[in-house]
This record gives structure tokens, C-alpha cells and sequence, in this order.
């Protein structure tokens, strides 16, 4: 060892304030927050009355189901529309216009989360442009029932998850070694079998980040079904949000808060395989 | 390599100074915090008592009493000096022990339509905590062109599937759930436990007849563009605003009546500027701060004080006088107790979830 | 066969641009709606409504607040995700995966938790509603984010150049500050971007954390709880044309740190 070993403290003066800052501002909360469900409002006694009330009460539960049906529903078809997305731009654009095309697909983004969701719920109304397109093409009769419904809040969700997914697949595309396609040629493998054997098992891992990112934060996010499902149904979020905002009820809203990030929990112990942080 | 550590020394030292100048900025001129309803926000209403009086007034909005209580719940005592709150709903607040009595001497009680001073609910143990300020009906709000106006007589034709898909419900328990209350024959000041099976019935029709249910923003946009033609709980306050762009739109108070809502001014008892907040009161209830208040950006209403200074454009476009007639027919929004409120909540909810 | 493949795939990669586009072209477009209303039929053009929001001081003083909440709580974020994948990476600490785990765990929880989380904390010791409590949100948000990106691409290459500097004496904060930052850059650079983009359009936490003054999406939220006004569109593409200014000078400073 040479004068210049670090001494033991180092690597704790390191990670510590990471540490401590988790510790703090998302733990501590978290234990705040467990406590408080396992309270009545205004009670003293510990009791699992909130969850009881959760599990009995139809209109609570079936927010779950609601929440689980749309998230998993949107999962899905972004995986599927984004996978072709991303191949062309990794394997079918010219590299050079690859960052391009990739800041193109992303742009739209950089506007506000909120004024777009309104956007789309403008887009999608009785009157709006694709309801105009569908009667005046004849594709339709009549302007169909799109925005404040399911539909909406789905369209609104995949709209922002392919983007996310496209960036994911493309990443583990780009990283791929050209090797592996030569040896499947080189073994007499046509473009099809390429595909189904070899690149598609290789881009798992990033089809299985991107789904589990868009199972996460869509079966979190208030915004989406709050502005585009016109209320006709309620997903967890909105629930959890209405017992904090009108009722003030947060022992309740602690209660659904766990029970949300269980099954959250619960998924990502299903994509616990691919989600592993590797160092390069 | 060291251009990119002073790059990096550079950029901290311009956000330490962000920071320093965020934390220096001195206090402004003294400030007014006021908890309110969306229609206190404009600046046409704000900026004469700002400018008048050399201060600045923050506003944080919210949707519903049981959302205005549960913020304040969520603060430290002195962070808010006013608050609008439904008449119906100051005895609420003067049992968490928030409000401050208002000098009866100081404020134009005597101007007020009578029917909306509410002293039953503004007085509590014979001090009066607020003072109602705006008022308005939740009743059947609709697009004269695109309905039978003969059927918005009746609230029958709100779960009639003739009209199915072509309803908004505003998204506010406690008037909705009055009016349900009213179409069933029952009065909103008795309604009880044994009341909520029959009116979760008419709620749950008017679901099935309903394309959303939304709240401030969300109904007056759908009505406004045609999405649905009818909005249950709508009233002059989202067809007033919207007259001009849109004459079409109206509003009937139907033979079985409906909910008058009404907003009250009330002082948090640890206000740190009473004199301002005092100040402020008088300034909303005078005849120019009603007139502002009543043609408030966010949603139009009535004038608690029969001395506004609107023009004869806005009386009409209000229906001024046609008030007394109106205030005969309406009834005030429920006023459960805890145990009730959090039954009828949990209805609400039920009908939101229905499919 | 080819050119039938060919017009499939543009058509797809075109059909899925128009889909991303679409709600920001309508937007942009009811930006410069002259009447009251961004719904059709359009009637514009007219500018009226981004002059209200260059006057609404309001907004303006949103808009501040949000990049100054986004610039320091991701500087903070990718201070301390830099620093803890640095001891990670270098050194061997008991229980690593352990402690590695908790400092990405809230990857994994909702937004709206981790807002309602805190606030209960904060509302529990007395701790009031402000700017600052958002940006504290926004750290626990992205310092999982900065940490996971940058570990991730510490790898072997750079222990060799740090070793390097060791033998030729530098201390281990030299190596630390005048070494490896320059050699990860890419990855800082990446999580303090994503960290920006992620805090500066982030809602539910600065809704539940803040009081009056405010962020730009919680302004945003305000306004159109007044009414749906073209503003908001203005707004939105304000923001958006903003972002695109931002994008290109990136380009070129990228271009020019690449011909170097």
C-alpha cells in the first residue's frame, strides 16, 4: 500500500450525504406515512380500519383494478407501437441523422405535462381535429365518444410512454455488437430468424426498463386520468388524491399510498431480472 | 481538464448567488394571504385594493370547503388572513376555532339581499364570523339551441335517456346531491342517513345519462363546446361569464327548485394583519369591489350587496331582477355533520366509479 | 418487394411523428386563436395571448421559480449521486448492494407518494410550504436517476487513468475533482439534463409542496382552473419554442466540443 491510501472515512464522507438525503426526505416519510395509515383520523389507537375500508368498499378497490387494466393495457401498446419506431431509427435512418430523428421524436415534450394533456383533450373532443378528420374522410358517421373516457386517458399515457420506450429499445439496439447478426448470418439464419432469436431475446432488457418505467409512473400519475378521463371513472391516483385534497382524510390516503407502492412492489420484483445496475 | 472544473466552479457560483438573491429579496410592501375561490384570482378584482392600499395580495385557490379546511389544516397558524367560504359552512370554521368575529358596525350588512345574509349560519353563539358576498344558483345550466327548453322545467329530463350522453355533472357533492335531495321532494336542511339510498338512485341515473363529471374548468369548457348540451349543477355562473361568446347558453331554476350557493368573507383568528384583512373585507363588499367580484374572470355570480355598481348590461346578462323571484325557489346547500358528510362523500364516490 | 418495404416503413416512422406532433401543432396553433376560446374553428392569428402572458406577472415569476428549483435541486441530485457512485465504484463499503439499493429505491414510488410523503413529515415537525421543500421533492426524485446513470458507467477504463494520477502523486481529491469528473462528464451531463427536464416539468410534488409562489406547471394548473384560455397554450408554446432555443445551442456547443 503507498502513502496515498484513502483512509477509512473517505468512502463514507462519500456516500453519505446520498445516504442521509434518502434517509431524511424519502424513508422517514415513508415510516411517517406507514404510521399515519395504521391511524383514524383524529384517533389515538393504532387500527387497520383504513385498510379494511380499502378492501370492502367496491368503489376502492375497483380504482385498483381500473388502475392495473389502463397501466398494463398501456404498457403493452407502447411496447408494440415503439419496437418498430425504434428500429428504424437505429437500424434504418443514416447514423448521422440518428440524433436528429431522436430529438425530433423527443421535442414535443418539452412543453408542459399539463397544457398538453389539455391539448389532447381538445384534439379529441366532439368537435375537435380527429373527430373532423374521421366524419369529413367518411371513416365515421358520427363525431365518436373519444375524449373524457378511458380512451383518452390511454391515448394521452401512450403518448408520452412511446417516447420513453423508443428511447430505451434504441439504446440497447445501438449497444448491440454487429458480431451477433454476422454469426446468424454466417449460421444461415434469414432476417426473420435473426430477429425472433437472436435481436429480439438481446433487446429485452430494454423493452423490459422501458415497461417497467411506464408501469411505474403511469400507475402513478395523476394528471393524465384526472384531466382526460372526465371523471368516470377514478383510478388510484385520483383517489388517493381526493382524500387529501377534499377530505383531508391523509390516514386514509397513507393507507392507499402503501397499498399502490406494494404493487408496485410486486412488478418489480417480476422485472427484478433485468433491472439489475451494472457497471460498464 | 481545468476548463472543465472552473466550468463547473463557474456554475455553482452563479446558483449560489440564484440562491442569495432569491433569500435577499426583501419583503415587499405588507401582504395579505387569502385562501379562495377561483374567482378572487382576477387581477381586475385585485388590483385596485393592491394599488389603494400600497400592499400585495397572495392567493392560493381551492375547489369545495372540505379542500379549503383540509389546506388550512395542512398550515401553521398566521399563514392565511382571509378566506371564502360557503355561508353555509362558517359555523365549520368557527368550531376548529379559526375565525375572528366581524364588527357588525364596520360592514354593509344592511344592503344585503336579505334571503343570502344567512344569519343562521354566519352568526354563531351571537357573533357574526361572516359576511356573504357572492351568491348563485346550482340548477340546470344548458344550451338553448341544442335542447327543448321546455324540458329544462323539470329535472325529470336530467335522467330521461332521451337526453343520454349529452350531460355534464359538476363535480361537487354537497349541491348535486341538494339538488337530487330536491327532485325527490325532500328539503336540503332536513336530509338525513335514511335520505342517501334514494338520492344515490337519481345520482347514479343521472350517471348513466352523463358523458363526465368534472369540476370549475372542466364543465364550462364542455358546455361551452358542445361536448355535452346540459350541465347538472350549472348556473348564471358558467353561462354569464361565457354570454357574450356564446348567448346560447342559459340557465332555469325548474319546478322543483334549486341550490342556491352562496360565498362568505370570513378572518382567521391568527391573521397577522387584521386591519388589512378587515380592510380587504370592506373593499370586496363595496359597491365596486362587488361589481368586480360579481364579473370575476372565473365564474360570474350575483352580488351579495343589492348596491353593486354593475352596469345595466351586466344586470340583465345576471338577471337581476329577476333575483327575488328565484331566491324564493332555492334552497341552500346540505349542511351534514361529519358522520353524514363522510356517507354522502362516499355515495359521491360510488357514482363516480359506476359504470 | 423493396420498395413496398420502403413505403412501409416511412409511412409507420411518419404515421408515429404525426402522433407525437399532434397535440403540440393543435396547441401551437390555438395559441394564436384571437377569440377567447382554443377550440375550433380557428380564428387567427393573432398574438394577443402571448402578450398576456409576458404581462401576467404571475406566470413570469412561475417561470423563474421553476428554473431556478430545477437548476439547484439538480445540481444537488447529480453533487450527490456523483460523489456516492464514486465511493460505490472505488471502494468497498459493507452491505454495498444494500445501501445502493435504498439510494434507487425511489425510482420505484410515485411521485404524488414521495410529495405526500414529505408533506406529512413536514406538516408533522412544522415545517411550512415553500419553493425550497419542493426542491428538497425534486432531489429525492432524481438523485436515484444521477446515481444509477453515473455508476453505471464507471467501469474499468477510468480506475486506470485515476490510478495513473495516483502514482504521480495527486492527492484523492485531485484525482477525484480534476480526473474522473472530466472523464465521466458525458454521464453528469446526461443526469443533470435529465434531472433538469424531469424538475422542471414535474407537478404533483411542487403542487403539494408549495404555497404562493410557485412553479410553472402548478401556475399552469391555477390558470386553467380559471377557465380554459388561450394563454395556456401560449404558455405551453412559449416553453416549447424556449426548449428548442436551448436544444440548438446545446447542438453547437456539442459540435464544437466534438471538433476539438
Amino acid at each position: 500500500m503507498n502513502a496515498t491510501t484513502p483512509g477509512r472515512l473517505l468512502p463514507w464522507a462519500l456516500v453519505t450525504p446520498a445516504l442521509l438525503w434518502t434517509l431524511v426526505f424519502f424513508v422517514l416519510p415513508f415510516i411517517a406515512m406507514a404510521m399515519l395509515s395504521l391511524l383514524e383520523p383524529g384517533g389515538e389507537a393504532a387500527t387497520l380500519e383504513n385498510y379494511r375500508q380499502f378492501f370492502y368498499n367496491p368503489s376502492y378497490w375497483r380504482a385498483l383494478v381500473n388502475s392495473l387494466e389502463v397501466t398494463l393495457t398501456v404498457t403493452v401498446i407502447s411496447v408494440l407501437l415503439a419496437y418498430p419506431f425504434a428500429w428504424i431509427l437505429a437500424e434504418i435512418v443514416p447514423p448521422r441523422l440518428q440524433r436528429l430523428a431522436l430529438v425530433l421524436a423527443v421535442l414535443p415534450f418539452w412543453t408542459s405535462y399539463v397544457v398538453r394533456s389539455y391539448s389532447w383533450l381538445l384534439v379529441l373532443a366532439q368537435n375537435g381535429v380527429v373527430n373532423e378528420a374521421l366524419t369529413g374522410s367518411g371513416l365515421a358517421d358520427a363525431p365518436l365518444q373519444l375524449a373524457n373516457t378511458r380512451t383518452a386517458t390511454v391515448i394521452g399515457f401512450v403518448h408520452f410512454f412511446v417516447m420513453l420506450l423508443t428511447l430505451t429499445i434504441f439504446a440497447n439496439l445501438k449497444q448491440l455488437s454487429p458480431s451477433y447478426r454476422r454469426a446468424a448470418a454466417d449460421l444461415g439464419a434469414g432476417p426473420v430468424r435473426t430477429f425472433w432469436h437472436v435481436i429480439l431475446p438481446l433487446t429485452l432488457p430494454g423493452i423490459m426498463v422501458g415497461a417497467f418505467l411506464t408501469f411505474v409512473l403511469a400507475i402513478g400519475d395523476y394528471i393524465t386520468p384526472q384531466i382526460l378521463g372526465g371523471n368516470n371513472e377514478l383510478l388510484m391516483p385520483q383517489l388517493i388524491m381526493m382524500q387529501i385534497g377534499r377530505r383531508g382524510d391523509f390516514p386514509l390516503a397513507s393507507a392507499l399510498a402503501i397499498i399502490l407502492m406494494a404493487v408496485v412492489t410486486i412488478a418489480y420484483l417480476f422485472c427484478a431480472r433485468w433491472l439489475k445496475i451494472e457497471r460498464a | 481538464m481545468k476548463s472543465v472544473l472552473t466550468k463547473h466552479l463557474r456554475a455553482s457560483a452563479a446558483a449560489a448567488a440564484a440562491l442569495a438573491i432569491l433569500a435577499a429579496q426583501p419583503a415587499l410592501a405588507q401582504e395579505l394571504n387569502a385562501l379562495i375561490w377561483c374567482d378572487h384570482a382576477d387581477p381586475a378584482l385585485l388590483q385596485p385594493f393592491e394599488e389603494a392600499n400600497g400592499v400585495k395580495v397572495n392567493v392560493k385557490e381551492f375547489e369545495g370547503t372540505g379542500a379549503g379546511l383540509a389546506l388550512v389544516e395542512q398550515s401553521q397558524p398566521g399563514d392565511w388572513d382571509v378566506m371564502v367560504i360557503d355561508s353555509i359552512d362558517v359555523p365549520r370554521g368557527v368550531e376548529k376555532g379559526l375565525f375572528e368575529p366581524l364588527p357588525e358596525d364596520q360592514l354593509p350588512f344592511a344592503d344585503l339581499f336579505p334571503e343570502v345574509k344567512m344569519d343562521g349560519s354566519t352568526v354563531v353563539d351571537g357573533k357574526r364570523y361572516g359576511i356573504t358576498e357572492k351568491f348563485g344558483y346550482n340548477t340546470i345550466g344548458f344550451n338553448n339551441t341544442k335542447v327543448d327548453v321546455a324540458d329544462m322545467q323539470s329535472m325529470a329530463s336530467l335522467i330521461d335517456p332521451k337526453y343520454k350522453g349529452r350531460i355534464a355533472i359538476y363535480d361537487y357533492y354537497l349541491p348535486v346531491m341538494g339538488m337530487a335531495a330536491l327532485s325527490l321532494g325532500k328539503k336540503t336542511a332536513d336530509l338525513t342517513e335514511a335520505d342517501l339510498p334514494a338520492i344515490r338512485d337519481v345520482l347514479m341515473k343521472m350517471k348513466a345519462n352523463a358523458k363526465l363529471v368534472g369540476e370549475v374548468t372542466a364543465s364550462q369548457t364542455a358546455l361551452a363546446t358542445g361536448e355535452v348540451d346540459i350541465l347538472v349543477g350549472g348556473g348564471e355562473w358558467v353561462t354569464a361569464g361565457l354570454a357574450k361568446e356564446n348567448p346560447a347558453l342559459d340557465f332555469s331554476i325548474p319546478k322543483e327548485g334549486a341550490v342556491l350557493w352562496s360565498q362568505a368573507l370570513a378572518m382567521f383568528k391568527d391573521s397577522k394583519n387584521k386591519d388589512l384583512a378587515l380592510k380587504f373585507i370592506q373593499y370586496i363588499v363595496s359597491p365596486d369591489g362587488q361589481a368586480r367580484l360579481a364579473t370575476s374572470s372565473c365564474y360570474w355570480g350575483m352580488p351579495a350587496n343589492s348596491k353593486a355598481a354593475l352596469t345595466d348590461e351586466q344586470k340583465k346578462t345576471l338577471r337581476f331582477d329577476e333575483q327575488p323571484e328565484f331566491l324564493a325557489r332555492a334552497q341552500a346547500y346540505p349542511a351534514p355533520d361529519a358522520d353524514l358528510d363522510k356517507k354522502m362523500q362516499d355515495v359521491w364516490t360510488e357514482m363516480l366509479q359506476a359504470q | 418487394m423493396r420498395i413496398a418495404a420502403r413505403i412501409l416503413v416511412s409511412a409507420y416512422a411518419l404515421a408515429i411523428y404525426g402522433f407525437i406532433f399532434l397535440p403540440v401543432v393543435v396547441l401551437v396553433l390555438f395559441s394564436l386563436q384571437a377569440t377567447s376560446f382554443p377550440i375550433p374553428p380557428f380564428t387567427g392569428p393573432s398574438l394577443r395571448w402571448y402578450q398576456a402572458v409576458l404581462a401576467d406577472q404571475r406566470l413570469t415569476s412561475a417561470l423563474f421559480n421553476s428554473v431556478l428549483v430545477a437548476l439547484l435541486s439538480s445540481l444537488v441530485a447529480v453533487a450527490l449521486g456523483f460523489l456516492a457512485a464514486w465511493g460505490f465504484a472505488r471502494y468497498h463499503l459493507p452491505r454495498s448492494w444494500l445501501l445502493r439499493g435504498l439510494i434507487t429505491l425511489p425510482l420505484t414510488v410515485s411521485y404524488l407518494i414521495i410529495g405526500m410523503g414529505i408533506l406529512i413529515l413536514f406538516n408533522a415537525i412544522g415545517v411550512p410550504k415553500s419553493l425550497i421543500a419542493a426542491g428538497i421533492g425534486h432531489v429525492v426524485i432524481n438523485l436515484p436517476l444521477c446515481f444509477a446513470i453515473i455508476y453505471s458507467q464507471m467501469g474499468e477504463h477510468q480506475v486506470n487513468i485515476e490510478r495513473a494520477a495516483r502514482d504521480l502523486g495527486a492527492s484523492e481529491w485531485k484525482v477525484l475533482f480534476l480526473v474522473s469528473v472530466p472523464v465521466l462528464w458525458p454521464a453528469i451531463f446526461a443526469s443533470f439534463f435529465l434531472s433538469m427536464t424531469f424538475s422542471w416539468d414535474e407537478f404533483v410534488i411542487a403542487f403539494l409542496l408549495t404555497r404562493f409562489d410557485t412553479t410553472l406547471p402548478v401556475e399552469i394548473w391555477n390558470m386553467l382552473r380559471s377557465g380554459l384560455n388561450p394563454r395556456t397554450n401560449a404558455v405551453g408554446s412559449l416553453v416549447f419554442g424556449v426548449s428548442i432555443v436551448l436544444a440548438l445551442l446545446l447542438e453547437l456547443v456539442f459540435l464544437r466540443r466534438n471538433r476539438q
